[in-house]
């Protein structure tokens, strides 16, 4: 059966990059934070797309 | 929901739950508040949709029987039903209610996590899976024909396929109302849409697709909610500085609860622990197919006890995630830094707290993010009642009384096509909660009390082998009735009382609970009385299904975290310390 970590892991690893990608290169902030919030919350999501894909990987 | 109706729901669905703000400060207010989505937010929402069809996609093949479409053929791993287990309840009405109920009532809103659902999720897992899962039942209904007798089962089969559909229609009712609200998002696309991407990854792979989208929904929760939970909290001041700005009764949970009127929730420590903390929230975790299914799919016994034990760890922090902003929303209305609460005429609109934070903490990306999020907790509880639905529909409805006998494959066409027939009747009752808001609340209302007394059957039929058939069938009609009884005779926030009112309770919260609770005890007591008069079946027709005659498995030869007991220990503890802290 299909390993739900796999998917789960391309989502997040996608969805990591496009965040951090704007954090880089189009750095924005909303009206009551200063903070490059894309930056700050791509990174801890493309680390969990990308330790998803890790475990899916070596158990396979 | 589904959502378990008894939590705080939205006020879209009801024009009374406005209230007025219980805090002695002034706010200013934010009238027709309206976020804009960019292109790359429209990206993530779209990549999100062709993930969750692709994963219905990838398991069309391992489908080939009604018990892989309707039971997943019992093959899930265990951190898959677990985290499946929470998500399936975790529905958008919870994002948004929590969050409203946080700003409205503090954290004493936790409740309904700490009291409200942990203790419940132990005792499923401990005492009541090993029957659920032995009996090698399909369903709730199923396992009540084996202990009990055929009329039982019907009468809760019914009973629970019908307030599933109209859950998942008020959930998809109040969806649609928040993103017409919110985005200026059409009604009808937004609800058609939404039902259309969950109808096909269920109608694709079955009970497996929706487990496995739910485990994917509740991790974009977690990733998509939590940076909002630390901006909010963070710009607040941090809890210490919440605390100094806001009232003392907004920032305990047990304070103030010796009287009623001492806490802006109108419930007292009893009504609290007894109406809550037993009553509806044992109800709805130990007797609810739709979180019970979830277990029940797992690959083995010890899997299917650990599945609410290890979903109880998440099931925790949650309120960090989505009640601390809420509470963060009233401090930073007060600290005028620019975020003013959302108003909704004359009355603050609590609902629209978390969608306004996220529109003003969040830019362009993370927006699509949290907005995806919130579409994906109402895809995971419309699952989980669409899911639900049709394994009762097909096993305890059409096979027990419509068609016997038939071979495999119809049932599996039966259970395709009532997944298809379910979602149509919830969007029916989306268009009808649409039109006619008041009986969709009383409905609502009234659904809330299903499971108080099916509790006391329960427990009566688990651990009291003398329960008869007849004494659980009376007790359950009668648990029922006396709970609408007391709310026809009973007013609290000017609801109910269709008779006439004999008692007022503070907050329609208080009346919930011990409505909730006057329909145990009644059942309970009918179901006892009834039972001492009758014919109890034979010991040798009960082994597997009552406690004193089954041998519960022991667990030997492996890791502690993977024994239920020492897992349930452990969340105990850390229940304790949270209780603590924020007592």
């Amino acid at each position: 059966m299909l390993d739900l970590r796999t998917p789960t892991g391309w989502f997040f690893s996608i969805l990591g990059v496009i965040l951090l990608g704007l954090g880089v290169f189009a750095p924005g902030h909303a009206s009551l934070t200063t903070l490059n919030v894309n930056l700050y919350s791509g990174l801890p999501i493309l680390a969990f797309g990308c330790v998803m894909l890790f475990l899916s990987r070596s158990r396979s | 929901m589904c959502l378990s109706p008894w939590l705080p729901k939205p006020v879209c669905l009801s024009a009374n739950s406005a209230l007025h703000s219980p805090f002695p400060f002034q706010l200013g207010g934010l009238q027709g508040f309206r976020v804009k989505l960019a292109p790359v937010d429209y990206l993530i929402l779209a990549i999100y949709f062709g993930f969750v069809l692709g994963i219905g996609w990838r398991l069309k093949r391992s489908v080939s029987s009604s018990g892989d479409f309707l039971t997943s053929g019992r093959s899930v791993p265990v951190w898959i039903t677990s985290l499946a287990f929470l998500a399936a309840n975790l529905g958008a009405q919870e994002v948004i209610g929590m969050s409203a109920s946080g700003a409205k009532y503090g954290i004493m809103t936790a409740h309904f996590y700490w009291i409200g659902a942990v203790p419940a999720m132990l005792f499923v897992g401990i005492f009541m899976m090993p029957f659920y899962y032995g009996s090698r039942a399909r369903s709730v209904p199923e396992f009540l024909k084996l202990r009990f007798d055929e009329k039982t089962r019907g009468l809760n089969a019914i009973t629970f396929a019908v307030m599933t559909v109209f859950s998942s229609g008020v959930s998809m009712y109040a969806l649609g109302l928040l993103l017409q609200l919110v985005l200026g998002w059409s009604f009808t696309a937004s609800v058609l849409l939404s039902a259309a991407i969950v109808l096909v990854y269920t109608l694709l792979g079955g009970l497996t697709s929706a487990i496995y989208n739910e485990v994917l929904q509740f991790f974009l929760i977690v990733l998509g909610f939590t940076p909002l939970a630390i901006l909010a909290v963070t710009k607040a001041g941090g809890w210490s500085g919440m605390q100094a700005r806001l009232p003392e009764v907004m920032t305990h949970s047990w304070h103030n609860l010796s009287s009623a009127s001492q806490n802006p929730m109108g419930v007292d420590a009893f009504g609290l622990v007894a109406g809550l903390g037993f009553t509806l929230s044992f109800g709805y975790w130990c007797t609810n197919f739709l979180v019970v299914q979830r277990a029940m799919a797992a690959d083995s016994m010890s899997a299917a006890r650990r599945t609410p034990l290890i979903a109880a760890f998440p099931k925790m922090a949650m309120p960090f995630i989505v009640i601390l902003p809420g509470i963060a929303a009233l401090v930073l209305a007060k600290m005028n830094v620019g975020y003013v609460l959302p108003m909704k005429g004359n009355t603050y609109d609590y609902d629209q707290v978390f969608t306004t934070l996220m529109a003003q903490f969040y830019p362009s990306g993370m927006l699509g993010v949290g907005l995806t999020a919130l579409m994906a907790s109402f895809m995971s509880g419309m699952a989980g009642n669409v899911t639900a639905f049709n394994t009762v529909w097909t096993y305890d409805i059409y096979q027990s009384y419509i068609k016997k006998n038939a071979p495999d494959e119809h049932y599996l066409k039966v259970g395709r096509m009532t997944t298809i027939v379910g979602t149509g009747l919830s969007i029916a009752t989306a268009y009808v909660a649409q039109h006619y808001n008041n009986i969709m609340d009383i409905l609502q209302l009234v659904f809330g009390f299903v499971n108080a007394p099916l509790l006391a059957t329960f427990l009566l039929g688990m651990f009291w082998r003398r329960t008869t058939g007849h004494g659980a069938f009376t007790g359950l009609a009668t648990g029922t009735s006396v709970a609408a009884l007391t709310l026809s005779l009973t007013v609290a926030e000017g609801k109910g009382g269709w008779i006439t009112s004999l008692h007022e309770f503070p907050s329609t919260m208080a009346q919930n609970f011990y409505i909730a609770l006057l329909a145990f005890v009644s059942c309970f007591v009918v179901t006892v009385v009834v039972s001492l008069f009758t014919k109890p079946r034979p010991p040798e027709e009960l082994r597997g299904l009552v406690y004193s005659l089954t041998k519960f498995p022991e667990e030997t030869g492996v890791s502690w975290y993977r024994k239920p007991a020492p897992v349930a220990v452990l969340v105990i503890a850390m229940l304790l310390a949270l209780n603590f802290w924020f007592r």
